[in-house]
């Protein structure tokens, strides 16, 4: 617990950082007034390419990537701060989520020299978007267990190059997104377990790709059944080491686990309510009390996550402690639309705001996905109770 | 801000851990004297750290002694020892003395004159409390209660009869505040211990052949703990921040709203992995069970707090809820 102590120590966003928000803001405001609240309450989930394309001509994608790539070279509190303006607004930052947190990061730190001049400026104009494969239909939570393979490709046009082979399900985006990385077997068998396992880049307009959007319970499509036959992809779609894959994803995470995305996924919703409440002040303490408990536990997480912001500056990886915020974070998110629902039918009487109610219903549906994006709740307790020394 | 060293931390918890041991504790709960413990306190000198450095003391603010208080919750301190140290620091900002060397609690009255909590501060841990009343500040002799509190505590009462012994006036103080937000950091101390009791249990404790730390139910109740012991920490460590030497009470809010629940989801899934023997009076985790239930409901529970946070955030013109906390909850850096 001592090291939890010194990772959640008091950090603060430098002054430097606090001076992008203005600018931020300024920007977002054409963006979010067109956005209906029941829109903007997508929050990471909202997709909108000429959004993207705007963000990258300001330069704010791959804030954090050197300059040389095409990035902003600025430090994680700018990223922070940046999310977090994102989010709060409700922005539809979807089409390039993924790309600018994980794929540009992953691609700096494993890539070939090559692929990274190949790949990251686009990401960083905003004109490739990416998705992960992850799951596959018997690999959910138990990742270790994929079975879609690339086996080298003796053929291949620049004599190297690999077939892939099999199917990735659940992936977020993947009919709208340019590329892929995902986690196959390239070695090995499933027995292996992690041992064997590469993260390659696929080109989702490559011959044999078959990408079918699944429907969600509120009617929408977000994620999807992708289809690997016969795929041909070059020797430099594998990125990194081949065989190192789990230990390139595992890095991944304390950046996916950490940051404001967990903890303002519920926000344009608990926005929405406290103006509802504020054009009826004092009429329902017991509103105010539930909206003040909300907002205690969203202020104390914030702090978190700005001290793990902190230690990724320093150079650290706290992916147990990223862990603990996604977990406290996601619980948070979805007592928001619990609270708020137990709360607004308090008086049947009453009229609601026709926008309060379809932002409500929305959030109400979709806020399970909220603690399985990402690593299950119950995976992540079981990561914490080892960090903690039980097993 | 100056971060305590690691020595230093390291010396006053060897101390705690001398002096309130639970044998210790339990001798004070049954009658004992505390007069040996705030003597070994006192003699460290941490009392004094709040205290500038012009009047003897080590000038820390208050980020820097966190620490030091959540120690005193983890061992369930049985003397004032922060309140003692915020009281010392108040008196000096109004170029007053407390005019007594014992330990002295916070008393924070009403309008009425009644103490704004509906548990009194237990009668072992001072002599003698600072009382507020609007921006009037009295040192008064505390005596003991005739009756032991639902919680097994025997309750201090205000002596009002006796002459102050000592009066100053302070503006912009909230005493409500300081006990509170002192609560909560005690709150986040024994929420951590009990945690740490908790997982060597439960690596000892065999059940079915294997440790009951091998269980995943279990396991996973120990991380909901964890959870909660650390964000308790964080929201205790933000509401003991001070801007310009006063705190935010939204902050502390913040802080006695956190650890509100984390006191009682810690308590629970302690009782949980313990089993009837954590009921046990004579099994040591009572006593850290009913210091955390006593402070829930110490100088105002979640609702009065968190309302404070709800109706600030309506009456404020916040275009986000991010921006309120930023604004109204994030603690400043300290130069």
């Amino acid at each position: 617990m001592t090291s939890f102590a010194k990772t959640f120590r008091a950090t603060y966003l430098p002054a430097e950082a606090e001076a992008f928000r203005a600018e931020i803001k300024e920007f977002l405001k054409e963006w979010t007034a067109k956005r209906p609240p029941h829109r903007r309450a997508r929050s990471w989930q909202g997709f909108d390419r000429e959004f993207s394309l705007a963000l990258g001509a300001k330069g704010w994608l791959g804030l954090t990537i050197p300059k040389q790539y095409g990035g902003g070279d600025r430090s994680f509190f700018h990223r922070f701060v940046l999310v977090e303006e994102l989010l709060a607004a409700g922005a539809p930052v979807a089409a390039h989520w993924i790309a600018d947190r994980q794929s540009a990061p992953l691609l700096l730190h494993y890539g070939t020299q090559e692929q990274r001049e190949k790949l990251i400026p686009a990401i960083c104009r905003g004109e490739a978007f990416y998705c992960i494969g992850m799951s596959e239909p018997n690999s959910g939570s138990d990742l270790a267990s994929v079975r879609s393979r690339a086996v080298p490709d003796g053929d291949g046009p620049d004599g190297g190059g690999w077939v892939l082979n099999g199917q990735k399900i659940w992936t977020t985006y993947a009919h709208e997104s340019d590329y892929m990385i995902a986690l196959v077997r390239t070695s090995g068998e499933p027995d292996d377990r992690q041992k064997g396992l590469s993260q390659i880049l696929i080109d989702l307009k490559a011959p044999g790709v078959t990408v079918r959007p699944i429907e969600d319970l509120t009617g929408e499509a977000h994620f999807n059944e992708v289809f690997f036959e016969d795929v041909r992809l070059p020797a430099d779609a594998l990125i990194g080491q081949e065989g190192n894959g789990w230990a390139q994803v595992n890095a991944e995470l304390a950046f996916e686990r950490s940051g404001p995305e967990r903890i303002y996924s519920s926000i344009v919703l608990l926005d929405i309510w406290a103006d509802f409440l504020a054009r009826r002040a004092g009429a329902n303490p017991a509103a105010e009390v539930a909206l003040g408990r909300l907002l205690a536990r969203m202020a104390a997480l914030r702090e978190m996550s700005v001290a793990i912001t902190g230690r990724l500056v320093e150079g650290e990886s706290p992916v147990l402690e990223a862990a603990l915020i996604k977990e406290l974070g996601t619980t948070m998110e979805q007592d928001t639309p619990v609270e708020i629902a137990r709360l607004i039918g308090d008086d049947p009487d009453e009229v609601v705001d026709p926008e309060l109610l379809r932002t409500l219903a929305y959030v109400m549906q979709v806020s399970p996905a909220y603690s399985l994006r990402g690593g299950t709740r119950e995976i992540l307790r079981g990561m914490i109770a080892r960090g903690l020394g039980l097993r | 801000m100056i971060e305590l060293d690691d020595i230093f931390l390291d010396s006053f918890t060897g101390l705690l851990d001398t002096v309130s041991d639970h044998g210790a504790i339990r001798a004070v709960e049954a009658g004992g004297s505390t007069a040996a413990i705030w003597e070994a306190v006192q003699e460290s000198g941490f009392v004094d750290a709040l205290l500038p450095e012009d009047d003897g003391g080590a000038g820390f603010d208050t980020a820097t002694v966190v620490p030091l208080v959540n120690a005193a919750g983890e061992r369930l301190l049985p003397v004032a020892f922060a309140q003692t140290m915020v009281a010392r620091m108040l008196a000096a900002r109004a170029g007053a003395e407390l005019g007594v060397d014992g330990a002295v609690t916070l008393w924070p009255l009403s309008e009425e004159g009644t103490l704004r909590s509906q548990v009194a501060p237990a009668a072992w841990e001072a002599g003698h409390a600072l009382v507020q009343q609007g921006h009037q500040f009295t040192v008064r002799p505390l005596v003991v209660g005739k009756q032991r509190d639902g919680f097994g505590y025997i309750p201090a009462e205000l002596d009002m009869g006796a002459e102050p012994l000592a009066s100053f006036t302070l503006d912009g103080v909230d005493l409500l505040d300081w006990a509170s937000a002192i609560t909560a950091l005690l709150i986040a101390g024994a929420c951590n211990k009990v945690l740490a009791m908790t997982i060597d249990y439960l690596n000892e404790r065999k059940q079915f052949g294997r440790a009951l730390s091998k269980f995943q139910a279990i396991q996973h109740n120990c991380a909901v703990m964890a959870e909660h012991a650390v964000i308790a920490a964080t929201a205790a460590r933000i509401g003991f921040t001070a801007d310009d030497g006063n705190l935010s009470t939204l902050r502390v809010a913040m802080a006695r709203s956190v650890t509100f629940d984390a006191a009682a989801q810690i308590s629970a899934l302690a009782h949980a992995g313990f089993a009837a023997i954590g009921i046990t009076e004579e099994y040591d985790l009572q006593l850290y069970v009913r210091a955390l239930k006593r402070w829930q409901i110490s100088f105002g529970s979640d609702s009065f707090w968190a309302r404070k946070l709800g109706q600030a955030r309506i009456a404020g013109t916040y275009d986000t809820s991010a921006d309120f906390i930023r604004d109204r909850l994030a603690p400043e850096p300290v130069a």
